[in-house]
């Protein structure tokens, strides 16, 4: 019955959003972008999710998958690698998101099988500043901190961007759905609980976290790729900024760490909350973004997924 | 560029190193208490020492208070911060199973106070200048400038000062208990919260030192914030978790792999090559590479 209606729910939101430029033209709206980011920030949080949420292993580099994601686009698009050439190729996008895989399954190895908790977030972070100083330093490939601009003539309307977005987020919300339902799941969360007792229980440890891992840093780079395709230029600032690190671990703990719906709501509340942000108080918003993430974490652990099951109990 | 090489400019890139690396090692130790007791990993302070370097550059240019004097007023404070932040922020959040919370809480802490030294001090870099500034000894034709002989003796010192609190004081002794044991040192009558409140406010008031040091030596503008805590963190590690002197010796090892690193390959990948280093020791030696194996 619980399961029916969550169902029909999820149905009616997402027709909603299918309606959404019938009903309101996206490219002059600031709706169009604002929906548009939503959709990249529930794409990269949502692996996040996965790595952290469900398995329990804080990685910090989720930013350098998102700029390696943005940089194969960029690169591909600019040497006409795939010999496709167009916009908005899924092909392009597909390696996007494998590039980064790449990258999860050689740095995963070796700290995933070594380090735990802290040190593995720590050693990841490390990571996260190896990167930036290769594609900074990464001669006429990269083109250093001036980075690569691709032709933005192309760009003719928002509409494209939404409904790839939407696409992509839905998609990236199946495949946490489906993983965290499936018996590789089971296996993530027993991790999480105890790694020693899921390793006693017969369960690869090592196999499972850098299959969450990756498949992390498949999310994070393809929606690196969707928002490079935006953006048409890709540099370290703004690609590797570690913003892509922090607001989706923020999202994630915001809306409810652990969660299919959590980092979909978180991301329509701090995309919502960052943009007034900008409109209404351009140089001090980042402070009331910190001081939001403390007081969220010290009244509200669980997040606002969390406050919805304060609330039901007390009724 | 090996042909300049001489004698001299390896001990001058040596003494560089050491110089610039024991700043790194006195905001190690800070990390290493609030680490040491709570398993958090204090990601905010690197820009709470550079807040104290914005108190030092404001006691000096507007009190005109000389930087070294500002310490009186900079330690009490920044230990009242300290027991502040752990009552405010940390105290639920660090009785938890999970850690994220914590380490979250600190993020937002950083961000915080790193916006807000954006909107009172303004992204433009600061420097003190003094009338001691420009000082130089040259001991055997090393330049060894005088604020920074001075960083180095507050850090020797702060470094030997908070030794002797955890070896001879029996709070020193509650707080390395706690650091090995915390749940046997509760049992043995220890309150967490005092043992808690003392490493934070340490932790902060070696931070306030650092900053300090930080105000008479370098210019610093509010972003250097986050890249001197991960510095702290590669020493924390290179010294071993909870290992109060091997912070020290950690922060001056990384002083002088960057100062070597950046004159042999190039300023721009000093950075990956000490990261490179950070990874390699904690993967193979995660107890640090002076502490013995436990």
């Amino acid at each position: 019955m619980k399961d029916k209606s969550s169902i029909i729910l999820a149905v009616l939101v997402l027709m909603a959003f299918v309606a959404i430029p019938f009903l309101i033209d996206v490219d002059t709206s600031y709706i169009g972008f604002f929906l548009f980011l939503s959709f990249c920030y529930i794409i990269i949080s949502q692996g996040w999710n996965l790595v952290a949420g469900y398995t329990g292993q804080i990685s910090l580099c989720q930013n350098a998958f998102f700029g390696l994601g943005a940089y194969t686009t960029a690169l591909i698009w600019l040497h006409d690698i795939t010999k496709t050439g167009y916009y908005f190729d899924p092909v392009v996008m597909a390696i996007s998101g494998l590039v980064p895989v790449i990258l999860a399954i050689l740095i995963g190895l070796p700290l995933l099988s070594r380090l735990r908790g802290d040190y593995f977030a720590l050693g990841t972070l490390g990571v996260q500043f190896i990167i930036q100083v290769v594609f900074l330093k990464g001669g006429d490939f990269t083109r250093g901190a001036d980075g690569l601009h691709l032709p933005s003539t192309v760009f003719t309307s928002m509409k494209p961007y939404y409904w790839a977005g939407l696409f992509l987020a839905l998609f990236a919300t199946a495949v946490i759905y489906f993983i965290t339902r499936s018996r590789i799941g089971l296996a993530l969360r027993a991790i999480m609980e105890d790694e020693i007792s899921a390793a006693a229980h017969g369960i690869h440890v090592l196999k499972y976290k850098i299959f969450a891992f990756a498949v992390g840093a498949f999310l994070a780079g393809i929606s690196g790729s969707l928002f490079a395709y935006y953006l048409f230029h890709i540099n370290p600032d703004s690609v590797l900024n570690l913003n892509w690190l922090f607001y989706p671990i923020l999202i994630c703990v915001l809306g409810g760490n652990g969660t299919i719906v959590g980092p979909i709501i978180g991301s329509f509340f701090i995309t919502a909350l960052f943009s007034l942000g900008i409109v209404y108080m351009a140089q001090t918003h980042p402070i009331v973004s910190g001081v939001l993430i403390i007081l969220v974490m010290k009244f509200m652990p669980t997040g606002l997924i969390g406050l919805k099951d304060k609330i039901l109990s007390r009724g | 560029m090996l042909e300049y090489l001489t004698f001299g400019l390896v001990l001058q890139l040596l003494v560089n190193g050491i110089l610039f690396g024991t700043m790194y090692g006195i905001a190690a130790i800070g990390l290493s208490l609030i680490y040491g007791t709570m398993r958090i990993i204090f990601l905010a302070h690197g820009a709470i020492i550079v807040f104290f370097a914005y108190i030092c550059y404001w006691l000096f240019t507007l009190l005109h208070i000389d930087p070294y004097l500002s310490l009186i007023l900079v330690i009490p404070a920044s230990l009242l911060l300290g027991s502040g932040f752990y009552a405010g922020l940390f105290k639920e959040a660090a009785a938890l199973e999970d850690k994220n919370i914590s380490l979250l809480i600190a993020v937002g802490l950083m961000y915080l106070v790193e916006q807000l030294m954006l909107v009172v001090w303004k992204a433009n870099p600061r420097s003190i200048s003094t009338i001691y500034t420009a000082i130089v000894f040259r001991p055997l034709g090393i330049n060894i400038p005088f604020t920074r002989l001075i960083a180095l003796v507050m850090a020797v010192l702060s470094a030997f000062g908070v030794l002797f609190f955890l070896k001879k004081t029996l709070i020193g002794t509650a707080v390395r208990a706690a650091s090995e044991d915390m749940e046997s040192a509760t049992l043995m009558g220890i309150n967490p919260h005092w043992v808690n409140v003392v490493a934070f406010a340490i932790g902060i008031g070696l931070g306030g030192i650092a900053g300090v040091g930080l105000a008479t030596v370098y210019s610093f503008d509010p972003g250097y914030g986050f890249i001197f805590a991960i510095k702290a963190l590669i020493a924390l590690a290179f010294g071993g978790m909870g290992n109060v002197f091997g912070a020290l010796l950690g922060g001056i090892l990384l002083g002088l792999l960057e100062s070597l690193s950046s004159f042999f390959i190039g300023a721009g990948w000093a950075d990956a090559i000490t990261y490179g280093v950070f990874l390699l020791v904690l993967t193979f030696r995660p107890q640090g590479l002076f502490g013995g194996s436990t």
